[in-house]
């Protein structure tokens, strides 16, 4: 999903401006062009992405329809359910609430990446059951992965607080703490 | 959304200038968690040519305690100052505010400059692509007043404008109790003046002006503070009424007290006639009371929102009792 940036000087054409500025500096000996609006570099699930974003993409936009982490998922788009939550710097925060081009330099989270590192929160969650219809899932998951980094031990009615911004409409809820504890007990071992 | 221009302020005065660039065009962007959502509801007859975000001015999420008082950066977040062992020290009711404010999630984004000058929750205000063009949008009437009002002012309308929308914040009525000033690029006031209602605006803040800073005196000895909330559901909701006190007692009698509700007014409302009735007098029940009653014996309630008068008092006692 890189974009196709142009060399002034030559018009040779680059996927990237991380690319574009290293053959500036090579080939042409010019200091490096400062980055142009609207270029952010994220790194999602440890890889790195350069993107031209728009001001409106929201980075729920940016990370389900322009770079294909469909696991995140648009609900309320109010910031009132949880469904779109993704961890950035570490913080669980709502993606359709926040801009793409203020996430510059940010390290995100996915649920793909949570699932990819094998973690034990999703074989609880299917263990437990959490889900009926699914929808709202990642969301709880990401939010419980967060809550289990900041806090590897915590108690039943702390899971409840973190969770309380995860709305899921099935009425799962008895079942999150259930397998958040379980997954706690098995990181600790 | 529509589309418009963005821009990440480097400094204060970077943020003012671009600002007054755009006269009142523009809007500046922290949290985000009210206007993304007013945006994309587009619920204002105008819509923003340009965002500022003042996110990228760096030390702006400060907690700072010295010369007797604390001084808070508008971009420490609601989650920080719930966890702020400092805070929590001195300033239970702020902490007890900001941690029943809407969910984690939006407590990890919603700054504490951002909550106290977010707008109205009103539900004509807010009603998608401006289908309610009411008096808070420069149109000709409020809605509530004859449609359903069971949300909104018990004390009566905005002077000026006659609007019944009452202020949501659950972090200000802590900040009132509290005594605390709010600096900005142009002045330092005291809270309760900062909250002001007219056309588009629920603070004094001018199109150019940014809260740069939120102070606290250091309680004096004998002080304690409590914040208290009612609302439909324990998480991720607006208050129906919250109410904040902090009281001081020496030789067994309460020498200072101030009491802040907040969503029962077009803007943090302090019953003076309730901190009268406590000043003096121990902190006994029938007081405690007294001081109830007094706090809405001037409601005035709408059709439908009676029941709040009842809630409001309510809050007032469980703030106070748990100040003992």
């Amino acid at each position: 999903m890189e974009s196709v940036c142009l060399c002034p000087y030559c018009k040779n054409r680059f996927a990237g401006h991380e690319s574009l500025r290293a053959h500036v500096v090579a080939e042409h000996g010019s200091a490096p062009l400062p980055k142009p609006d609207g270029y952010i570099t994220l790194t999602v699930n440890g890889q790195s992405y350069e993107q031209k974003v728009e001001p409106e993409w929201t980075l729920y936009y940016l990370l389900h329809d322009k770079l294909g982490f469909t696991g995140a998922k648009q609900m309320c788009d109010r910031g009132a359910c949880g469904s779109c939550t993704v961890i950035v710097d570490g913080k669980a925060i709502l993606s359709c609430m926040t801009l793409a081009i203020e996430c510059d330099g940010k390290r995100v989270e996915t649920v793909e990446g949570i699932a990819a590192s094998d973690h034990p929160l999703i074989e609880e969650y299917v263990k437990h059951h959490c889900m009926q219809c699914g929808y709202c899932t990642p969301g709880f998951v990401v939010t419980a992965k967060a809550l289990l980094d900041k806090d590897p031990d915590p108690t039943e009615e702390e899971i409840r607080v973190a969770l309380g911004g995860n709305l899921c409409r099935c009425g799962t809820y008895p079942q999150h703490p259930k397998a958040v504890l379980a997954a706690a007990r098995k990181l600790a071992k | 959304m529509e589309p418009f221009s963005h821009f990440n302020a480097q400094t204060i005065d970077d943020a003012v200038l671009i600002l007054r660039r755009y006269s009142d065009r523009a809007h500046v962007i922290a949290g985000g968690t009210d206007l993304i959502g007013k945006m994309k509801d587009r619920i204002l007859p105008g819509y923003p040519e340009a965002l500022v975000n003042i996110k990228t001015i760096p030390n702006l999420g400060f907690i700072e305690t010295r010369n007797g008082m604390v001084r808070i950066g508008p971009l420490c977040t609601l989650e920080e100052i719930a966890n702020s062992e400092v805070i929590t020290h001195h300033w239970l009711a702020l902490t007890q505010a900001a941690a029943r404010a809407a969910s984690p999630h939006l407590r990890e984004m919603g700054t504490i400059g951002g909550n106290i000058c977010q707008d109205i929750r009103c539900w004509y205000y807010r009603n998608p692509n401006n289908r309610f063009p009411c008096l808070r949008k420069g149109g000709g009437r409020c809605y509530a007043l004859e449609g359903d009002n069971r949300f909104h002012s018990i004390f009566g309308g905005s002077v000026q404008e006659g609007c019944y929308a009452v202020h949501p914040s659950d972090v200000a009525p802590a900040l009132v109790a509290l005594d605390g000033r709010v600096k900005t690029t142009k002045r330092t006031v005291p809270i309760e003046d900062f909250f002001s209602v007219s056309v588009q605006k629920t603070t004094i803040l001018d199109a150019d002006e940014i809260v740069t800073e939120i102070r606290l005196p250091l309680p004096v000895e004998g002080t304690k503070s409590a914040f208290g909330k009612f609302a439909l559901r324990a998480s991720i909701d607006f208050p129906i009424v919250n109410c904040a006190a902090a009281v001081t007692v020496s030789q067994g009698k309460a020498i200072a007290a101030r009491i802040c509700l907040n969503a029962v007014y077009v803007t943090p409302y302090r019953p003076a006639a309730s901190e009268e009735a406590i000043l003096g007098k121990p902190l006994t029940d029938v007081n405690i009371e007294r001081a109830a009653d007094a706090a809405v014996s001037g409601a005035k309630p709408l059709s439908r929102n009676r029941y709040m008068v009842q809630i409001a008092r309510t809050m007032v006692k469980r703030a106070l009792l748990a100040c003992r």
